[in-house]
């Protein structure tokens, strides 16, 4: 039953600490004004509300609330068993697009785009060595054309030397 | 009528411009990849192709993404009757006549039933689309601030009631949307809302850090964790699309215009999109079908009813977007989103102020289905070629396109780290059965609905009944109520169903 209502505490906890934050807000107030902590306490009361009830549901082991009309409808749908889950895939996705955060400053955005999309596939369990890497390097090649060249946007170039792979990509002839 | 003709025409010559008509068939041909690929959702799809609008024209911009947005709602039904793999939710009722069709050995003539469905459902609603926008921002002129936030609140609660997951998880997602929305410096009194003292989120948090993230990153992470188990495609030596008779389709007119009325009504109401509409529709026609006790058995009716309601409700979703600025799905939001990007806000002044642009979005729905149905009539077996793709080959390359979207809006790490945030968010709204419609709807509308809150009470000081004595404004918060009461008579009515069988 406490498990079940986890995810309404941790909320009903985050709407609490929220409505006092509001309440410091800096401002210079005017007359007959109702001012800036109006709306986001407006819609804090809502989500407390919304946990609460949720709680109370399940603290008197209330049968599931109302639900959304899709919601209903998919249902009649979803007759295929629940799949197999790998948490440890997901933690390491988490871990890789971190990393990948961490290092694109420093490689720049086409080296660390090529060696996130191969660590990825692995990740994903496809192990096509010859594959992978071609794979990384041609989307690699693909994005940098589409974004840097014809869309002109900006992205990281990291730092030297790894910068000079940016500045070679710049030798493409672009729009 | 005669102007609204007029303006049609032009907005035909304009898509008829080389850049226009080159995002027209790009947009048809990757909405119709996104509705084959289980991995990737139609909004998703249209998320990310929103980094790529940043330096185009708006009007090639709106063009692509409502190009995939119609041809998304027709590609995943190729897969649910080949494979018995729908692209989307869209196509799960597809799953029940479509495929079963398919197994009866009439795979091409399933495809054919779902071509003429797509094409007759999302014209006939793009006409009612054009005959409707130009009326309804007519009359949204009458509105002031009241009725705004009238319309703003029916839309935010249609959303709530209408979409996918149970309806206190779907206000909490809004309420966490509505949150993010108000963060950074208030408009009204300079003050610095919600930023925790961290100078970047002074100017707020860009939208589309959070819509790649919760869509995208989220989505992979959730697929990641299920080890990209998709399912072994069998071999189609032969897959081909095989058109209807005239005499055949003569037959089935009737529910073509049941369920593309069905479908465009479900696609104007804010918060109910095309998947609703195709549930909906097979449902009318299994209760109150003429072959009603056939569905299920691979018939006609079940394959036309969900495809012509599905692609009818995007021209539906369209009108309000266009003549009130309120998206109707989650798909109109990023559409939305483009608008906003490139200064424009839809409305009703929009058809004043951007008839041009607004008649060749409308001229690119048209042209973009005889494209759609084309392209889905000769392209078929490339198409579903892209299953043979490992997902874990796609799921990389959509994370790439995620990273360029963050980092296209202003070249930060910051901006890329919090669409991991709102990656992982995404991805334990999912599993924890939090719908992210609402969160996404939450932000994007979230500002709009206070400004015409505040400045509602600014102008009728501070009296909150304002939103209930005003005609159009209380007709308006009453439509809401019941939106909101729709999931609680239905739970009422499975139980009073489940009771009357159990009682038996």
């Amino acid at each position: 039953m406490i498990r079940a209502m986890v995810p309404y505490l941790v909320g009903l906890a985050i709407a609490a600490a929220l409505f006092v934050y509001t309440g410091y807000l800096d401002y210079t107030p005017r007359p007959g004004q109702l001012g800036p902590a109006t709306w986001p306490r407006l819609v804090i009361g809502l989500m407390a509300a919304a946990c609460l009830l949720e709680i109370a549901r399940v603290a008197i082991g209330g049968k599931a609330g109302a639900r959304g009309i899709a919601a209903a409808l998919a249902e009649s749908g979803e007759s295929e068993s629940e799949p197999a889950r790998f948490p440890a895939l997901v933690a390491g996705g988490i871990a890789l697009v971190g990393l990948y955060a961490v290092l694109v400053p420093v490689l720049g955005f086409l080296l660390a785009t090529c060696l996130f999309i191969a660590a990825f596939m692995y990740l994903g369990r496809y192990r096509r060595h010859g594959a992978v890497w071609a794979i990384s390097v041609a989307v690699t090649v693909l994005v940098g054309i589409l974004f840097l060249r014809i869309a002109y946007v900006s992205l990281p170039r990291g730092i030297p030397p790894f910068d000079r792979i940016t500045d070679v990509f710049f030798l493409i002839p672009g729009r | 009528m005669t102007d609204i003709v007029l303006q049609l025409g032009s907005g035909f010559l304009n898509c008829l411009t080389p850049l226009n008509l080159a995002m027209l068939v790009i947009g048809i041909v990757i909405g119709l990849l996104i509705g084959v690929l289980p991995g990737l959702t139609l909004v998703m799809g249209v998320a990310l192709a929103l980094p790529f609008t940043y330096k185009m024209d708006v009007t090639a911009s709106i063009v692509l993404l409502t190009a995939m947005y119609v041809s998304g709602t027709y590609g995943g039904a190729f897969t649910a009757i080949l494979f018995r793999i729908p692209g989307e939710p869209i196509d799960v009722p597809m799953l029940w006549d479509g495929y079963t069709m398919g197994r009866r050995g009439q795979p091409a003539k399933a495809l054919g039933w779902t071509l003429v469905a797509a094409f007759a459902g999302g014209t006939l609603s793009a006409i009612a689309m054009v005959l409707m926008t130009q009326p309804l921002a007519s009359f949204a002129l009458r509105f002031s601030s009241p009725e705004y936030f009238a319309v703003l609140v029916f839309g935010l609660s249609s959303v709530v009631a209408l979409g996918r997951g149970a309806l206190a998880n779907a206000l909490i997602s809004l309420s966490i949307g509505l949150l993010l929305g108000t963060v950074g410096t208030d408009p009204i009194y300079g003050a610095y809302r919600l930023t925790f003292g961290a100078p970047l989120l002074a100017d707020g948090i860009e939208f589309l850090v959070v819509m790649v993230g919760a869509y995208g990153v989220g989505e992979v992470l959730s697929r990641l964790e299920t080890g990209f188990a998709g399912k072994p495609i069998e071999r189609i030596a032969n897959a081909r699309t095989e058109l209807p008779t005239a005499r055949e389709i003569g037959g089935r007119l009737g529910v073509l215009l049941r369920s593309t009325v069905l479908g465009n009504i479900i696609g104007i109401i804010p918060g109910a999109g095309a998947t609703i509409a195709s549930f909906v529709s097979y449902g009318v026609e299994a209760q109150f079908g003429k072959r009603k006790h056939e569905m299920g058995t691979g018939v006609a009716e079940g394959i036309v009813a969900p495809q012509a309601a599905a692609t009818a409700s995007v021209g539906g979703a369209l009108v309000p977007l266009l003549a009130l600025g309120i998206p109707g799905s989650g798909a109109t939001a990023v559409i939305l989103g483009a608008f906003l990007l490139h200064g424009i806000q839809p409305g009703p002044q929009v058809l004043a102020t951007s008839a041009t642009m607004v008649y060749t979005v409308f001229a690119s729905v048209f042209l973009g289905l005889a494209l759609m149905c084309l392209i889905g009539y000769f392209a078929i077996r490339p198409l579903v070629r892209i299953l043979d793709l490992p997902e874990a080959v796609v799921s990389a390359y959509v994370l790439v396109l995620c990273f360029v979207g963050a980092l296209s809006i202003r070249n930060s790490i910051t901006d890329l780290w919090l669409m991991i945030g709102f990656g992982v968010l995404g991805f334990a709204f999912e599993r924890l059965r939090f719908p992210i419609a609402p969160l996404v709807l939450g932000l994007i509308l979230g500002p709009l609905a206070e400004e015409a809150f505040m400045n509602s009470m600014i102008s009728f000081s501070n009296d909150w009944t304002i939103f209930f004595t005003r005609p159009i404004a209380a007709t308006v918060m009453a439509a809401t109520i019941l939106v909101l009461l729709l999931p609680f008579y239905r739970m009422w009515h499975a139980e009073r169903s489940a009771g009357g069988i159990g009682g038996r």
